[in-house]
């Protein structure tokens, strides 16, 4: 490729080729202008060396083999653990601390309070002071001895009974009436088949592997943090400004977090725990730890939360959705927000359409983004919906979505869909009658619309390529186990076209260059332009090393294929970089803002097909084969995101069938807040899983890609459900699917 | 933190004495144990591991009358794969130790560990709820709370479940046990290691202290006979059985002509149904015959608020087991 920035128009391609089996590629030329010293733009045309290919995980066998330290293995010598006093009572006001008796324990370091008398106490786990001593033994014992005193008020951790719920009938449906809409009822009256009907979610929690917190050591006034963390400087800045008493400024700080275990979005502050420990290590003059213990982590770092949600609408004559109306209530912990719930909007352009939400307060914890927030919860309800809407209707569900999908990349998805998995011919196998075990098959839609930060130049990735070849990508953004290095590494080695083995990615260190917090799917289209920015200004440096050396103008050297040079002047990729002497090339890609013309799509789009196979007689479902095909704009690292797409689905069967918050009315505290009775999918649980990547080039930036935390999170635990409502004939209208349950829907069906 | 001192005995008479000793637990695989102790619901004073007695305490064996001798700490994995456990006889005894946990905890864990465990409920597992079996409260607090894990069957005023999954198989094969205490041996049937009326006060067991279960003993199996052990659950993967059923069955000429019948995790100790078991007796394996015994088992049920899910649940799985032992 040729090393001169493009400062003109370029005519690119963009979107797909005809996917596996079907015919017609869906190809538009677009005109973009890159901004000026941009890498000129990839497309759909574009011969890749690397990038799409089968590369493993750069930082798997680390992992794997426990070389890779997370903030929970950092240790110092003198380091003192710590951990956290927690409210019992879920709602009242704090009367008496008395601290002075935790601090003369044998062993312990310092004692903090974190609430101060007279404070509001908000829920069963709510932070009140924080103890650092030798051993957790001897910081346990202190704990116990601190004296907190509460003024106890009536609190409610059932959002169903909150004050402000709707009416529920005794078989959980909404019973108050819909909110007058003169034109809503005239399209329900006028279409030919109408349903309404109520669903709920449970509250799941995140349950990273590695729990919340890390290590702080402070020198003078200078304060670093190993922090597992989705916002290496979101929380830099929150810590800062959190400490200003301590003489410190964000410059003060740094933030360490090269190998996190886990956030799905639970992790983008530095929160009451990383303040604790701060604080801590400040008053003791030591590095202190604190991890969060398994109870913590599902009780006081947020969660997905639960909702109840009713939809009513209804279809023509000819199948196509006429009225689409929606209203949902969120549970919110006790700040009231967050609670909110997504819908698709791509089956109802033609349709009177309304949708109302309502958060609704109670005692406990509030919930955090979780992978793709809100739109597991409502894709369920909503495609649930449609299924029982089109069975009233005697439509097939696929065909219902063909008449209805107005999304052109999904009409291919669906179609490529069924012929993988066998859709027709799954969907139209009777159970024998009198059958134990029930099958089914069930389908949903998946929507995600992020193509990066863009206007954020501050976003960035170093570059530098040193004598002995090596070339090194930094970005000070996290990784919380998603493929950000693989993805870095295939971007830089691609644009160098060098071994991906010369390229090592380091993430995590807020020294480098800034990049966005893990959330939305952003991290891979706001940084692989900019990784792919630096690697094409380190390049032109290279090129013009070795242009001098040969003598050669340098606005014509290449550097492709592990040779830089002209013509027959080649120099091999070591021999080019001996030129670069002992300081190395070092340069900072930047992230432009996008291409001005519109993108082949704004956002992406996925599709999921779940069999179930029910036993009828104890009511327990097992999901025995998921396919999935998933958008993502360019596909950077196959394997990786496959990767992403398989896990997302696992987690959507936990959702689907057993993940739930189980919480005690009475004393507002959590029943299951452990791993044995908080259910989560293991391997024998787990269905044949499959997905295929529909790689698009999208036209948005020099690189084209898109994020896979969210997008293939929406659609598993609908399609799953939809697959229990055919193979039970009957609706399980409420998350998880236990046998419970299943054996409900069954009595009641008769 | 509670110090404690951890006793390592040289042989069976070192840990007995140990034992007998105030405030002294002993120590399986120490699957469960160590959790309890390091979230200070437990904390004695003094710790006896029984695992270097494995030597003498661990293994299977055939005896001249054609017993099964299984030492107390033989592993769940032992159990699972042992030479002489391959018998349709014994079946039973085999699935449940192969669908315990997950492979690392029955490589660990013993069988007497299995037979003696602490409940699950989550009332008593939480030093923050006042409960009476946790011996920190007045009442069960699970009777008026959460309860879709709990006891639908044989519950007095608490309605923790039996968390054992060997228990119902070995009681349904009329396995015997020995202790030992202050030098004396005693072997009994096993309904004896579980309390004649369960009550929150109870332990799960009825191990004075300072007894010792060295090991387990079932019975020759006439022949014809056949055992098989389901459970259910929420997820295949390492999760405690909602309900669960052990079956012995004697077949002889096409007809049942005996027959045991015990239930797991539905109540407060494993419940051996002998009314359901007697109405087999007699008869030609058949769904109506296996529906009637299922109706049995759960005669005299009296759901919570929450977990009447388990009555159904629980009749299926008894069905299943009288399938699969008659097949």
């Amino acid at each position: 490729m040729n090393a001169r920035t493009p400062q003109e128009d370029v005519k690119i391609r963009v979107g797909y080729k005809a996917l596996p089996g079907q015919k017609g590629d869906r190809l538009e030329e677009r005109t973009v202008k890159p901004a000026a010293g941009d890498a000129p733009p990839w497309d759909a045309m574009t011969q890749f060396a690397l990038v799409g290919s089968d590369v493993d995980r750069v930082d798997g066998l680390a992992k794997a083999s426990g070389r890779a330290k997370y903030s929970y293995d950092v240790t110092f010598p003198g380091m003192l653990q710590a951990m956290i006093l927690r409210s019992p009572v879920p709602r009242g006001k704090l009367t008496a601390l008395e601290l002075d008796e935790a601090a003369r324990m044998p062993g312990v370091q310092a004692v903090v309070a974190l609430k101060e008398v007279g404070n509001k106490v908000r829920f069963v786990g709510d932070a009140i002071a924080a103890v650092a001593g030798v051993n957790l033994h001897a910081v346990r014992d202190a704990i116990e001895r601190i004296r907190a005193e509460y003024d106890r008020e009536e609190h409610n951790v059932d959002y169903l009974v909150a004050d402000d719920a709707p009416m529920v009938d005794e078989k959980g449906a909404i019973s108050e009436d819909w909110p007058a809409d003169e034109g809503m009822t005239a399209a329900l009256l006028e279409a030919k088949v109408t349903h309404d009907a109520t669903y709920r979610v449970e509250v799941q929690t995140h349950s990273s592997l590695e729990t919340h917190g890390g290590v702080a050591r402070w020198t003078g006034n200078d304060l670093e943090v190993w922090l597992s963390t989705q916002a290496t400087f979101g929380c830099r800045g929150e810590l800062a400004r959190a400490l200003q008493g301590k003489k410190i400024d964000v410059g003060s700080v740094t933030i360490h977090s090269e190998f996190v275990g886990g956030g799905f979005g639970s992790k983008f502050g530095a929160g009451i725990e990383g303040l604790a420990l701060c604080l801590l290590a400040h008053a003791a003059k030591a590095p202190v730890k604190l991890m969060l213990d398994r109870f913590e982590e599902h009780t006081t770092t947020g969660n997905r939360p639960g909702a109840l949600m009713q939809a009513r609408g209804g279809v023509d004559a000819e199948g196509r959705i006429v009225a689409w109306d929606w209203r949902s209530f969120g549970h919110a912990g006790f700040s009231a927000s967050g609670g909110s719930v997504a819908v698709p909007n791509y089956y109802t352009a033609d349709a009177k359409v309304r949708r109302n939400h309502k958060d609704l307060a109670i005692d406990a914890d509030p919930p955090r983004p979780m992978r793709a927030p809100g739109h597991p919860q409502g894709w369920f309800g909503a495609e649930l919906f449609l299924d029982e809407l089109a069975a009233k209707a005697g439509v097939d569900p696929l065909t219902f979505r063909l008449n209805n999908d107005r999304e052109q990349i999904r009409q291919d998805q669906w179609r490529f869909a069924a012929e993988r998995f066998g859709w027709a011919a799954a969907r139209a196998r009777a159970n024998e009658p009198g059958a134990r075990l029930l099958r089914g098959v069930g389908l949903s839609s998946a929507r995600w619309g992020n193509l990066g930060n863009p206007g954020r130049p501050a976003h960035g990735i170093t570059c530098r390529i040193h004598q002995d070849g090596t070339v090194e990508t930094r970005s000070g953004a996290q990784e919380p186990g998603v493929g950000t290095k693989t993805m870095l590494s295939v971007i830089t080695a691609e644009e160098l076209g060098v071994d991906l083995k010369l390229v090592k990615a380091t993430v995590g260190h807020t020294g480098d260059p800034s990049g966005p917090a893990s959330g939305g799917s952003t991290v891979t289209p706001s940084l692989a332009p900019a990784a792919r920015h630096a690697a094409f200004l380190a390049k032109q440096q290279l090129c013009e090393l070795v242009a001098k050396h040969l003598g050669v103008p340098a606005a014509n050297v290449t550097c492709a294929g592990g040779l830089v040079g002209l013509g027959k002047e080649q120099l091999r990729w070591a021999e080019a970089c001996k030129l670069i002497g002992p300081n190395p090339i070092d340069v900072r890609g930047q992230r432009f803002a996008n291409y001005d013309s519109k993108p082949f799509h704004g956002s992406q789009c996925g599709v999921q097909m779940a069999e179930v196979e029910i036993d009828s007689w104890t009511g327990f479902v097992r999901v025995t084969r998921m396919f999935g095909i998933q958008d993502c704009g360019l596909v950077i690292a196959r394997k990786l995101a496959e990767s992403q797409v398989l896990g997302a689905m696992i987690q959507g069967v936990s959702y689907a069938l057993h993940e739930q918050r189980i919480m005690d009315k009475r004393s507002g505290r959590m029943l299951n807040g452990d791993f044995l009775r908080y259910k989560i999918t293991g391997v024998r649980d787990l269905p044949e899983l499959e997905c295929h990547m529909h790689s698009i080039a999208n036209g948005h930036d020099s690189v084209g890609a898109a994020g896979l935390g969210e997008p293939p999170s929406v659609a598993s635990a609908a399609a799953i459900a939809n697959a229990v409502f055919h193979a039970l004939r009957a609706p399980v209208r409420h998350l998880p699917i236990t046998p419970d349950k299943v054996l409900k829907a069954l009595a009641q069906k008769g | 933190m509670k110090p404690f001192s951890y006793v390592v005995p040289k042989d069976l008479a070192e840990a007995a004495a140990a034992a007998a000793q105030p405030d002294t637990v002993l120590k399986g695989a120490g699957v469960d144990l160590v959790d309890r102790m390091k979230e200070r619901l437990q904390t004695p004073a003094q710790v006896v591991n029984l695992l270097p007695l494995r030597r003498e305490l661990a293994g299977v064996a055939r005896t001249a009358d054609g017993a099964v001798h299984i030492g107390a700490l033989t592993t769940l994995t032992e159990l699972e794969q042992h030479a002489e456990l391959q018998d349709p006889a014994l079946q039973a005894l085999r699935q449940s130790a192969g669908m315990t946990a997950t492979p690392h905890v029955r490589n660990r864990a013993t069988v007497a560990g299995n037979i003696l465990q602490f409940t699950r409920c989550w009332y008593v597992r939480s030093e923050a709820f006042h409960c009476l079996h946790g011996g920190r409260g007045p009442t069960c607090l699970a009777v008026t709370g959460e309860n879709r894990y709990h006891a639908v069957l044989g519950w007095l005023d608490c309605v923790r479940v039996h968390p054992s999954n060997l228990a119902p198989p070995l009681l349904a094969l009329g396995a015997e046990y020995t202790t030992t205490l202050a030098g004396k041996e005693r072997r009994r049937a096993l309904a004896e290691l579980f309390p004649a009326e369960p009550r929150a006060q109870n332990p799960e067991h009825t191990l004075l202290p300072g007894e010792i279960v060295t090991a387990l003993h079932v019975p020759k199996q006439p022949a014809g006979a056949r055992s098989a052990y389901c459970e259910s659950r929420e997820k295949q993967t390492f999760d405690w059985a909602t309900t669960a059923c052990a079956v012995r069955v004697v077949l002889q000429g096409g007809k049942i002509a005996a027959a045991d019948l015990v239930l797991g995790a539905v109540g407060p100790n494993p419940l051996p149904r002998p009314k359901a078991a007697a109405a087999l007796v007699g008869e030609a394996p058949s769904a109506a015959l296996f529906q009637k015994a299922a109706e049995l088992a759960f005669a005299g049920a009296n759901p919570l608020a929450h977990n009447d899910y388990k009555l159904t649940v629980g009749k299926a799985i008894v069905r299943q087991a009288l399938d699969e032992a008659t097949r």
